[in-house]
Order: structure tokens, then C-alpha cells, then sequence
């Protein structure tokens, strides 16, 4: 609720999930892992909260997606997961023969992770053990890069962080193996999570870390989950996040990356779950000549609502990074793509190019586009794009002159649509079953 | 086989067929022949399905069956071809895939399942073969990057494919060049049987010595003005359109 004084200035009064969060955090701080110097980050974080609120879309970055309008509710923080629930969920990725780590309910269960015979210069630790043990590499690692230091999403998490997988590769070490963190929320009420997850790979070291998100139950579950990357110099590394919950759910991802020089890093999100999504990117160069890729899919059906934020910053010389997200937009649902990518005047000869398209699918649909290039070096290549549009009238007819049924013609135009991004994920797995998501998304359409 | 009765249809406020009749029998060839923008490619867009026009008179029999009803993927699997005049692009869509869809397509509509993967790779390979069409050519996605010339034959390998009871080629001929022109026309006529119709849309008689017609038809402005045996095509290309086309000198 708001009311505007005669003077102007407008006082904005708590909502009740504000109200929630202020009452949750001084009752269950003492009860949140970590030592002293971990409480003093909380305490800053939870103030710079409280300072500001839940954003809305006065504030420009949340201009699209209000949280403080759309968020009625804070669900109670989570309580035990039932380890046979989770265990009995079906892999996300058959067949990426990944290293899977199962953070269920805020918390990684050792029981359910695959933590045995751990290559040679891999350590999996637990957050919660390395916050309690006040790890000075870990509270350093905590520290946000400055595209991510005023968020709201990620200061919310750092003062309920209960816990999330710290993993840390040394120098050199070529992960054959996937790693990956499968976040689940458990139980047939709505529960609160907030999971932090810490990803350090060393210089020439390579990876890919999958994380999949996922509720064993159709509950208005919210889950807050931030990964922070570190991508040593010279090192390669995929990332791939899947957002796969019912659309009961509410989901707020983050990742951070600070990329050395040298380096190959390239994300891809695939927004196929949650009714209210915004998957957040905050991405820093800081060596030269490394190059990064920021890639995803976004499906929408029915009133969901998904946010795709994206921060790029090329702080070093001669980096390249291509920027690339589709939406499929049907029903009611709405679409909504930020993306900037600052240049500032030391960052000569960046290579950046920003691309952005959604496909409508119904009347009622909306996609908005906000791609924005700050750029204040002078020898650079920079340029952004945004399509918005319906299918190509003369594709279908095409394809129909050919036998070929509208649902399977258009089947096999949104496949082809969304591939152009789906096609550059390195693990054949994880397209594989994109691919087998888009379709049965596809067969459930109507009309 | 095709019965056209009386069409008229228009885009926007334009009408662009003006009362065309047309009757084509099983097993027959006819040719149209006519000047820029009389309306041959309408005619061809209308009989496929393309919604873009409004047909305000007349009917379409297929058959015996109004076809003006169906679908373009009904009127396909009922057994009628386009060939495009301008074969279109489709990024992203694997030529494979495609063809292979458009065979399940119709075996459905025949109430028969999916082709095996066996058969398809056989079928595909031995119908390419006769068009000149490499497997290079069908690793790409539909008709992206192929030349003019290309697309044409990859029409025709379509066609051979479906194997319609009735196929229309607008313009299949331009483009070709003089092999091509053997390899379409040889496509075309290895199809010829007492049960398939073609109606060939051309602007050159050389396609005709190849694709013998049965019928010639001059359409101009919208209506079939006159018709006749091939020797009419003949004709055509000394003479020119001048005394079919009231408004052109
Ligand atoms: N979408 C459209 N909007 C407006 N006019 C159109 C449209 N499509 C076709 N026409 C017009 O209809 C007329 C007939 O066009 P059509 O393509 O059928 O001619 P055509 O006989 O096939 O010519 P060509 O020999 O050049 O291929 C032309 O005057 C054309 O400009
Ligand atoms: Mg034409």
C-alpha cells in the first residue's frame, strides 16, 4: 500500500510480505549457520533490505517484473525435506552421467549426493560447514561483484543463505564429469529457501556445472537461490541452469561471474518452470581476451511471468561476448528481457553483441525487450537487437501445402525458433531433454 | 479430377480472378500460359489454401469435393501439389525432418503409420537421385541455401515424394537451367499415369516440348481467354499475347 503526501513525496508503507521478512529475520538469525563475521554480512545485508523494500517498478531494474505488487505473500522458511520424496524424483537430465549434489529444502544432502571418488583437485563442500568454520576463502568469495552489490534478490539471500555447495577445482584440472546442483523444494505446503552455491574454478581448469530447480509438489514454494562463479584465467566452463518447477512456484536465481583473461565462459537458462521467474545474470570481465556467452530459452504458458535481467561488463581489453535469449510466449503469459553491457573507455577492442527475440503465440501475449549498451571506449563492436513477432504466416502455409498438420508445422517452427540458442549448449543432454520439454510443452497446448 | 467454376477472388479490395473456369481431367496436362499478373499465381495460392484471398464466387471441385473449405494440409493430403513459384526458406528445420513429416502426413490421412527409418532413408535416396539433389544438399535445413535452381528440383523431389493426384507447378521451369530443365521435365513425366493430373504454369513454350500438354490456356486479367492443343503455345511465342489481351497493343 502507498499514500502520497501533500508535498510530494511519497511514503510507502510496508506490505505484508515485507512485514514477513522484517519479523522473520531478527527471529531466525541466531538459528542461520555461521560465525560472527558471517552474522555481521547477514545484518548489513538484511539493513540495506530493509532500506529499500521489496523492489517494484519505480525502480528501474524491476520496472517489469514488481515484486512488492506480485509478491503477496512470504511463504514460512522450509522445514526437513523427506529424503524419499526427493530421492524419488526423476532425473532432470537422463543420461549427462552428471556428479549430482542435492541441495533439497536449503539444505545439501550428503545422503543423496554423489560425493564419492572426487577427482583429484575437486573439493564439494557444504556452505553451512564453511560459514560455521568461518573460511576466509568462502566470506571473501561472498563478497558480490558491483554489477550484483546493490540487488535486492541477492542481499534477501545473503541474510537467509542457509546453506549450498561450495565447489572449488584447482588449476589445471579438466573435468571430464558434469557437476551438478539439483535445488529441490519439498513438502505439500509453500516453503521459503534461499541457497547459496560457490563455484571457484582455477586457472586452465574446465567444467560444466548444471543446476536444475525443481519442487516434488505443486505448492506456492519461493525459492532465492544465488550461484556465484570465479573463472580462473585461461579456464573454460559451461554453466546451464534449468528452471523446471510447477508454475505454482516462485523462483529468484542469480548468478554472479567474474571471468579471467583468457577465459571461455558461456551460460545458458532455460526458463521452462515457476509462475513468477526472474533468472538474474551479472557478469565481469576482468582479464583480457577472454570471451563469454549468455544464452537462453524462455517458454510461457497461461499468466506466468518470467524475467530474464542480464548485466554484462567487459572491465578488461579485448573480450568478446555474445548475448543471445529467445521467448515463446502463449496464452496470457508475459516476457520480459534486460539486458546491458557497459563498455567503460579501458576496454578497448570488446566484441559484444546483444540479441533478443520473442515469439508470440496468442493475442493476450507480451514480450518486453529492454537491451541497452553502455559503451565509452572507442575502438569497439558492440550492437543489440530485439525482434518481437508472431510465426511466419508464409513458413506455415508452406509447410501446410505440404500435408503437414498446424500443430506439427508450428511444432517444428518454435523447435527451429528456440534451437538457434538450445543448438550452442555444449552437453548433448541437457539439448536432448530441452528439446523433450519443448515438445511435450508443445503437445500441451491448446489451439 | 479439378473442376474450377466461375472464380473470383480478390486481395483487399482488388479482385484478381474474374470468373475462372478450368476443368482438368484425370490423367490430363494442361499448360497456362499469360502475361505478368494476370493472375496465375493466385490461381495456384487459392487451389493450395493460402487465406490471404477471399474467394467471393464460384467453387473448386476436387474429385466431386468442394475444396474451398479445407485446409491446405487437408487439401495436400487429399491429393493436391503446389509447386511454388518462389520455394520459401525455412531456417532451423532440417530438410529431413521436413519431408519426413510431410510423408507421416499423409500416410495418417491414408490411415497407415509412421514410415520406418529404413524405408524413408530409401525412398528419399532413390527420389533424390532422379532430381540431382545431393545428400549434402538434404543435410540443410529446407531450401536455405540452395540456388534458384535448386529449390525448383527440390519442389519437383517433393512432389515425386507425395505423389499427388494432382500437381501444380507455377513456374517450375524459370530458373533451370538446360540440364535442369531435362532432369525437372523427366521428374515430372516419370509421374505421368492415367490417374494424375499436372497443371503447368510456364512462360516458355521450351518447357512444353519436353512436358507435353493436352491443353493450352491463356489467362489474362483475371479470366481463361482462350485455350487450345499445344500447337497454341506455338503460337503464343511468335505472336505474343496481342490478340488474347484486350489492353495490350
Ligand atoms: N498480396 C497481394 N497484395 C496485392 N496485390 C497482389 C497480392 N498478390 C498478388 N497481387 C496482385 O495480383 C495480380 C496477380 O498476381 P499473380 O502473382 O497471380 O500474377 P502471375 O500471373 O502469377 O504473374 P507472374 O507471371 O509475374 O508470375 C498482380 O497484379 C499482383 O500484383
Ligand atoms: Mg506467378
Amino acid at each position: 500500500m502507498e499514500t502520497s503526501d501533500p508535498m510530494g513525496t511519497t511514503t510507502v508503507l510496508r506490505t505484508p510480505a515485507e512485514e514477513t521478512l522484517l519479523k522473520r529475520y531478527p527471529a531466525e538469525k541466531a538459528s542461520l549457520p555461521g560465525a560472527p563475521a558471517v552474522a555481521s554480512l547477514r545484518d548489513g545485508a538484511f539493513a540495506a533490505f530493509e532500506k529499500v523494500g521489496l523492489p517494484h517498478r519505480r525502480v528501474e531494474a524491476w520496472k517489469y517484473t514488481d515484486l512488492r505488487a506480485n509478491l503477496r505473500t512470504i511463504a514460512a522458511p522450509a522445514g526437513a525435506p523427506d529424503h524419499g520424496r526427493v530421492q524419488a524424483l526423476p532425473p532432470a537430465v537422463p543420461g549427462d552421467g552428471a556428479r549430482r549434489i542435492v541441495v533439497a529444502n536449503g539444505r545439501v544432502l550428503a545422503d543423496l549426493s554423489d560425493l564419492a571418488g572426487l577427482e583429484p583437485g575437486v573439493s564439494v563442500r557444504s556452505l553451512a560447514d564453511a560459514l560455521t568454520h568461518a573460511d576466509a576463502a568462502v566470506l571473501a568469495a561472498l563478497e558480490p561483484i558491483a554489477e550484483a552489490a546493490d540487488n535486492v534478490a541477492l542481499a534477501v539471500n545473503t541474510a537467509f543463505m542457509s546453506d549450498g555447495v561450495v565447489v572449488t577445482i584447482a588449476d589445471g584440472v579438466r573435468l571430464e564429469r558434469p557437476i551438478e546442483i539439483a535445488h529441490v523444494t519439498d513438502g505439500e505446503t509453500a516453503a521459503a529457501t534461499a541457497v547459496r552455491n560457490l563455484v571457484m574454478v582455477g586457472a586452465g581448469a574446465t567444467a560444466t556445472v548444471i543446476e536444475t530447480v525443481e519442487s516434488t509438489s505443486a505448492a506456492a514454494h519461493q525459492s532465492n537461490i544465488v550461484t556465484m562463479m570465479v573463472v580462473g584465467d585461461g579456464a573454460a566452463v559451461d554453466h546451464i541452469r534449468l528452471q523446471l518447477e510447477p508454475f505454482e512456484a516462485v523462483s529468484l536465481t542469480t548468478l554472479t561471474v567474474s571471468i579471467g583473461a583468457n577465459a571461455r565462459f558461456e551460460t545458458f537458462n532455460a526458463a521452462l518452470g515457476a509462475g513468477l521467474a526472474r533468472a538474474q545474470v551479472f557478469a565481469r570481465f576482468t582479464g583480457a581476451a577472454a570471451t563469454g556467452a549468455f544464452r537462453g530459452a524462455t517458454l510461457l504458458s497461461g499468466r506466468r511471468h518470467a524475467d530474464t535481467t542480464l548485466v554484462v561488463t567487459h572491465d578488461a581489453e579485448g573480450c568478446e561476448s555474445r548475448e543471445l535469449y529467445k521467448a515463446v510466449v502463449d496464452d496470457e503469459a508475459k516476457s520480459v528481457f534486460q539486458g546491458r553491457i557497459n563498455v567503460p573507455a579501458h576496454a578497448q577492442k570488446t566484441d559484444a553483441r546483444m540479441m533478443t527475440a520473442s515469439l508470440l503465440l496468442s493475442d493476450g501475449a507480451e514480450a518486453y525487450a529492454k537491451p541497452e549498451l553502455e559503451i565509452f571506449a572507442d575502438d569497439v563492436q558492440c550492437g543489440h537487437g530485439a525482434t518481437c513477432g508472431a510465426l511466419d504466416d508464409d513458413l506455415l502455409f508452406y509447410m501446410l501445402a505440404r500435408g503437414i498438420s498446424k500443430t506439427e508445422a508450428e511444432k517444428l517452427l518454435i523447435i527451429a525458433y528456440l534451437g538457434e540458442a538450445i543448438d550452442e549448449v555444449h552437453n548433448e543432454a541437457v539439448r536432448e531433454m530441452l528439446i523433450h520439454r519443448i515438445e511435450a510443452w508443445l503437445g500441451k497446448r491448446v489451439g | 479430377m479439378l473442376q474450377i467454376k466461375n472464380l473470383h477472388a480478390r486481395i483487399g479490395d482488388r479482385e484478381i480472378l474474374k470468373g475462372l473456369d478450368l476443368t482438368v481431367n484425370a490423367g490430363e496436362i494442361h499448360a497456362i500460359m499469360g502475361p505478368n499478373g494476370a493472375g496465375k499465381s493466385t490461381l495456384s495460392y487459392i487451389l493450395a489454401g493460402k487465406d490471404d484471398y477471399e474467394v467471393t464466387e464460384g467453387e473448386v471441385l476436387l474429385n466431386g469435393v468442394n475444396i474451398l473449405e479445407m485446409e491446405p494440409n487437408e487439401r495436400a493430403t487429399a491429393g493436391l501439389f503446389l509447386a511454388f513459384q518462389y520455394p520459401i526458406e525455412i531456417p532451423g528445420v532440417a530438410s529431413m525432418t521436413f519431408l519426413r513429416a510431410a510423408l507421416n502426413a499423409h500416410r495418417k490421412a491414408r490411415g497407415e503409420g509412421e514410415i520406418s527409418t529404413p524405408d524413408f532413408m530409401r525412398v528419399i535416396k532413390e527420389t533424390s537421385a532422379k532430381l540431382n539433389i545431393s545428400t549434402e544438399m538434404l543435410k540443410r535445413p529446407v531450401n536455405v541455401g540452395f540456388s534458384g535452381g535448386e529449390k525448383k528440383r527440390n519442389e519437383v523431389m517433393q512432389m515425386a515424394l507425395l505423389q499427388p493426384s494432382i500437381a501444380i507447378l507455377d513456374e517450375t521451369d524459370s530458373g533451370l537451367d538446360i540440364d535442369a530443365l531435362k532432369v525437372v521435365s523427366d521428374g515430372v513425366n516419370a509421374l505421368r499415369s492415367p490417374e494424375r493430373s499436372f497443371v503447368v504454369i510456364t512462360h516458355y513454350q521450351r518447357l512444353l516440348n519436353y512436358i507435353v500438354p493436352d491443353f493450352v490456356h491463356v489467362l489474362s486479367d483475371g479470366r481463361i481467354v482462350a485455350s487450345g492443343g499445344k500447337e497454341l503455345a506455338l503460337e503464343l511465342e511468335k505472336n505474343g499475347y496481342a490478340g488474347f489481351v484486350q489492353d495490350a497493343a
